[in-house]
């Protein structure tokens, strides 16, 4: 945004989007034989908008989680704010740039990780693609040791440091290209779906990581994913994009307060001839599912009944040995939004 | 340019240090592509002992003309290898979203990212070739000749690159796989023989439209002591130039023009 220097002025957010859209043009695709002939002559174009209208602001040093199913839009946003893709309509400003016009300087001042795809050389060892980005992001000599050490301290990136890339385990590429991505200490990080595939360990350690360096550097990061557990970790604020447009935009907390409809109550029956006085309970919106012969899952509206009401209830009719009163579950919420496509 | 040619060489010197470190496959490599290369020569022997000569070109002058257009070709397909794979790894894997992320210009990481190591060997036999006709064929070279030469092989190798990085964009607009490259890749062996044995349509295309003429026949003209193809000699580094910047202009406007795979 050089050439329209009164509007760097205006902005203190980090990232700037607004309005943003992403138009695809493709063909339909007519099937078999006689259709693929037919595609040849007459092509009908379809235009799938990924990203529809899309507006929101990040402040320096936060965490975003960036969630949605797959085919919302989240991909399609992480490429147009990392210049990959250009925006059909609406604009970005990031770290004061147009990403996808000053590409070249924009991306020496951030970092990207997309947990499906390594941006390191396949075949080379990884200190010798470290020692590439070195030289790419000309990074000076101190710098670079500096926290090559930090991040080999941290990720434990030691053993495998002269292993080739295409050698490593999927948890270790994983730690490889976060290091990769931060060498040059961008002020901004893109993560798409860095916890892809990897096991309850490796999650652990990255989650970590990002945590150490954004208390470290105040380092910006917006991430998306699949596992609602890497936001409840990380961000405090979520959003969520579905079929192109942002659902929900905020606090984390905040959104379990307005969306969750219902609380739940776990609890292990004495015996198993207790059952038998369940239906009991399971009245006027309140639910109850079986577990197990003697664990029971009952639902019930948090508007409609406190939780107080509804333990005394159970334990006036029945025998239970234990209990635990729990919030919807974040997945919950999410399936209902994914499912209905509207917030609430 | 200083940034560029540093790590010009830090690629080229990994990518080597990779490659060597297979060893039999790199043996096995320049084997086959020595192989090639002996094999074209041998057909041209085999040719000149049917005929005495080519229309008027005699057997060595041939032979120079087929050696000369080893030397820019060899400079090429040390690269090539990238172009030829760019439709499929590239633009259908969406492997070019990583050179988008990158703070070089994208050309440069495309044409370094891999090396045809091997084909240094069609170099250094152009040159045997070259040099042992040359004696053959008693040219005498003059100091302007050497200066000449380079120039000619530079913009040899800078005409094929120039076209088929053209070709290869076309993957920037359409990512059904064309099978553009493959068929003007044969025809560089046009090239290796003197155009007026071809007919008029080809001698145009030749030199107009894919010029590979002036990537080898009429640079050497000069040193063949053809004088009636002077023009077109001192044409090829102009030749070579516009087709260059033509190809970065629709490169350029490929990369715009790029839209990534799905998720």
């Amino acid at each position: 945004m050089r050439d329209d220097p009164q509007c760097v002025d205006c902005m203190t957010a980090l990232v700037e989007v607004q309005d943003l859209t992403k138009e695809f043009r493709t063909f339909k695709r007519r099937e078999g034989v006689k259709g693929a002939i037919q595609n040849l002559f007459v092509r009908e174009r379809i235009i799938v908008k990924a990203v529809d209208h899309v507006t929101f602001s990040i402040e320096p040093g936060e965490m975003v989680g960036y969630i949605g199913a797959n085919g919302a839009g989240k991909s399609t946003t992480i490429k147009m704010l990392t210049g990959i893709l250009v925006p059909t309509g609406g604009r970005v400003v990031a770290n004061g740039f147009v990403p996808c016009r000053d590409r070249r300087h924009y991306t020496k001042r951030i970092g990207v990780v997309f947990g499906q795809r390594t941006q390191l050389w396949w075949d080379i060892a990884v200190v010798e693609s470290f020692k590439l980005l070195k030289e790419l992001y000309e990074i000076p000599d101190a710098d670079y040791q500096k926290r090559l050490g930090l991040f080999s301290e941290i990720l434990n990136l030691k053993d495998y440091m002269n292993t080739p890339v295409r050698k490593l385990s999927l948890g270790e590429r994983m730690r490889c290209d976060l290091a990769a991505s931060l060498l040059h200490n961008p002020p901004l990080l893109f993560l798409d779906e860095p916890t892809i595939g990897l096991d309850v360990v490796a999650k652990d350690r990255i989650r970590e990581f990002l945590k150490e360096i954004n208390r470290l550097e105040r380092t910006t990061v917006l991430l998306t994913t699949h596992d609602l557990s890497d936001i409840e970790e990380l961000s405090r604020r979520i959003m969520i994009i579905d079929r192109g447009k942002i659902l929900f935009d905020g606090d984390l907390a905040e959104m379990k307060k307005r969306l969750a409809q219902y609380n739940q109550v776990k609890f292990f029956l004495k015996d198993r001839a207790q059952a038998a006085s369940l239906a009991q309970i399971t009245t006027d919106g309140i639910s109850c599912e079986r577990v197990d012969d003697v664990t029971y899952l009952m639902r019930f509206d948090r508007d409609k009944h406190s939780s107080a009401e509804v333990i005394r209830n159970l334990v006036n009719r029945l025998e239970v040995r234990d209990i635990f009163i729990e919030e919807e579950p974040i997945e919950d919420i999410v399936k209902r939004i994914y499912l209905s496509g509207e917030v609430g | 340019m200083k940034r560029h040619l540093r790590l010009f060489v830090l690629y080229f010197a990994q990518y080597a240090k990779v490659r060597l470190a297979y060893k039999a496959d790199f043996i096995i490599a320049f084997f086959s592509s020595m192989a090639a290369t002996v094999l074209g020569f041998g057909f041209v022997l085999v040719l000149f002992t049917k005929i005495p000569k080519l229309q008027d070109w005699s057997f060595y002058e041939i032979l120079f003309l087929y050696g000369f257009s080893l030397i820019p070709l060899g400079f090429f397909n040390v690269v090539s290898w990238n172009l030829y794979e760019f439709g499929d790894l590239y633009i259908i894997e969406g492997r070019f979203d990583r050179i988008l992320l990158r703070p070089v210009d994208t050309l440069f990481q495309v044409l370094f990212e891999k090396f045809r190591l091997e084909s240094l060997q069609e170099v250094a036999t152009g040159i045997a070739v070259v040099t042992i006709s040359a004696r053959k064929l008693n040219i005498s070279w003059h100091a302007a000749d050497y200066l000449w030469f380079v120039v000619m092989v530079a913009s040899g190798a800078l005409i094929y690159l120039a076209v088929f990085l053209i070709l290869t964009a076309v993957s920037f607009w359409f990512e059904d796989r064309v099978g553009i490259v493959p068929p003007v890749f044969n025809m560089l062996t046009f090239g290796r023989y003197p155009l007026t044995i071809y007919n008029v349509f080809i001698q145009f295309m030749l030199s107009w439209i894919i010029p590979f003429g002036f990537a080898s026949f009429y640079p050497t003209t000069h040193f063949l002591g053809r004088e009636n193809f002077t023009i077109y000699f001192h044409l090829v580094p102009v030749v070579a130039a516009t087709f260059a910047m033509l190809a970065v202009v629709v490169w350029n406007r490929g990369v715009a023009n790029y839209s990534s795979t799905g998720s």
